[in-house]
């Protein structure tokens, strides 16, 4: 007896309409092949084709403009640590020195029992205690990183001027994202390479051309968006917070 | 860093699709609305959570969808306390033949038709038929099982197919 040939049902159907990943092959030649599914399908995407046709009303002209107008009220700004833009990196460079500093005069130390300045410095600190100030160091650079690559994946790929701002803050962050590599070389060598894709992104974003056109700044959004990179930075970040950055 | 001003432009350069959206999802100008005015509320205050890896008006159109899966439920739920539906009658009445010609008629039996939806129904099929968002993608915004997005979908074009089939039909 001939073997009936198994006909594709409404669901199998329906994914072939919307092109859903994960349709078996054989489904898709079957329906090229078969009358009677390929009538089914014409009829589902008859009725289908036709929903697009539903088009909702256009709002005012000036919708947009009544939108703001009843939201801005309720839209705050947050005191974040936008502030701290020109202060931070400092603030940062100098914890970062002040730490090394110490565990290199506390080799030193140890070695020729001579007490050293950086000691002096951080006295009273202990390799716990400097091991946290690090870890929070390096958490506010994430931070920064953060916030500079959330603006640029949510550029306007024609405002050069914010993306001029946004230059200026890849600047900072490219030395101080150099210093924070080579401590993190020692203790935190998970970090290194996410410490090291940032690096890239903001040398290729402090480097842009002055005028960046749409052409450059998308490209950066796409750089974002390709390597998960804020989604990488967001976890390292809230483990260094929350203390578990000393066990990556 | 996605300032005050920074915002404003993207609410002027979204609102729009938003609110097609929110209309698709609730067949009312008025709702469809309130729904941008929750919709990017819930942005602002989510600000933080945005992670860059969407397009920014994909992850606003899931709040929107989310926004709107919430006040369909509510809506069913007054609904449900409430008898005078102004929906029912729509959904119930038989187009006559002459009403029945095409894209102004599919438009007349399907917004009663969505109204019949579930809000989930309702929501995954918009997302996936209208927002081209694919059901993994679904999934995720509204927080379910891949196959309950799924399945919310066959159902929904299950019912849909029922009630336009006179239209494409002629009968």
């Amino acid at each position: 007896m001939m073997k009936q040939p198994k006909h594709l049902d409404e669901e199998d159907l329906v994914l072939i309409y919307y092109r859903e990943p994960g349709v078996a092959a054989e489904a898709v030649s079957h329906l090229s092949e078969c009358a009677r599914c390929k009538a089914d399908f014409d009829a589902l995407a008859e009725t289908l084709n036709a929903c697009l046709d539903w088009t909702p009303p256009e709002p005012e002209l000036d919708f947009e403009r009544s939108v703001w107008a009843q939201l801005a009220p309720q839209i705050v700004e947050r005191p974040k640590a936008r502030r701290w833009w020109i202060l931070a990196p400092v603030l940062t460079a100098a914890v970062v020195l002040l730490v090394t500093g110490a565990f290199v005069a506390g080799r030193r130390s140890r070695s020729t029992n001579t007490p050293t300045e950086p000691v002096v410095l951080t006295a009273g600190l202990s390799a716990a205690a400097r091991e946290r100030i690090l870890a929070i160091s390096m958490a506010d650079h994430l931070d920064r990183a953060e916030v500079l690559l959330t603006g640029l994946a949510n550029a306007d790929e024609t405002d050069s001027a914010e993306f001029e701002a946004d230059r200026l803050r890849a600047r900072d962050l490219v030395s101080e994202g150099r210093l924070l590599r080579e401590v993190a070389a020692g203790q935190h060598k998970a970090t290194v390479p996410v410490l090291d894709e940032i690096e890239r992104l903001v040398l290729e974003v402090a480097n842009a051309p002055d005028h960046a056109g749409p052409a450059e700044i998308r490209e950066v959004k796409q750089w974002i968006g390709a390597d998960s990179l804020l989604f990488k930075v967001r976890i390292i970040e809230t483990n260094l917070r929350s203390g578990r950055g000393q066990k990556l | 860093m996605i300032d005050r001003e920074a915002f404003r432009g993207l609410v002027e350069q979204h609102s729009r699709a938003v609110f097609r959206l929110a209309y698709r999802m609730t067949s009312s100008h008025p709702d469809a609305e309130d729904i941008v005015q929750e919709t990017f509320l819930r942005a602002w205050k989510q600000l933080k959570t945005y992670d860059g890896r969407a397009a920014f008006g994909t992850w606003l159109y899931r709040i929107c969808a989310n926004c709107s899966l919430d006040h369909l439920r509510s809506r069913k739920r007054a609904e449900m306390d409430d008898s005078e539906d102004p929906f029912r009658d729509i959904a119930h009445e038989s187009p006559s033949p002459e009403r029945l010609a095409m894209s102004v008629e599919i438009n007349a039996v399907l917004m009663p038709a969505l109204n019949g939806l579930t809000a989930m129904e309702r929501t995954a099929f918009v997302l996936r038929h209208y927002q081209g968002l694919p059901i993994a993608d679904i999934s995720r915004a509204l927080g379910v099982e891949n196959n309950a997005a799924k399945h919310s979908i066959f159902r929904a074009v299950q019912k849909l197919r029922k009630a336009l089939e006179p239209v494409r039909t002629g009968q």
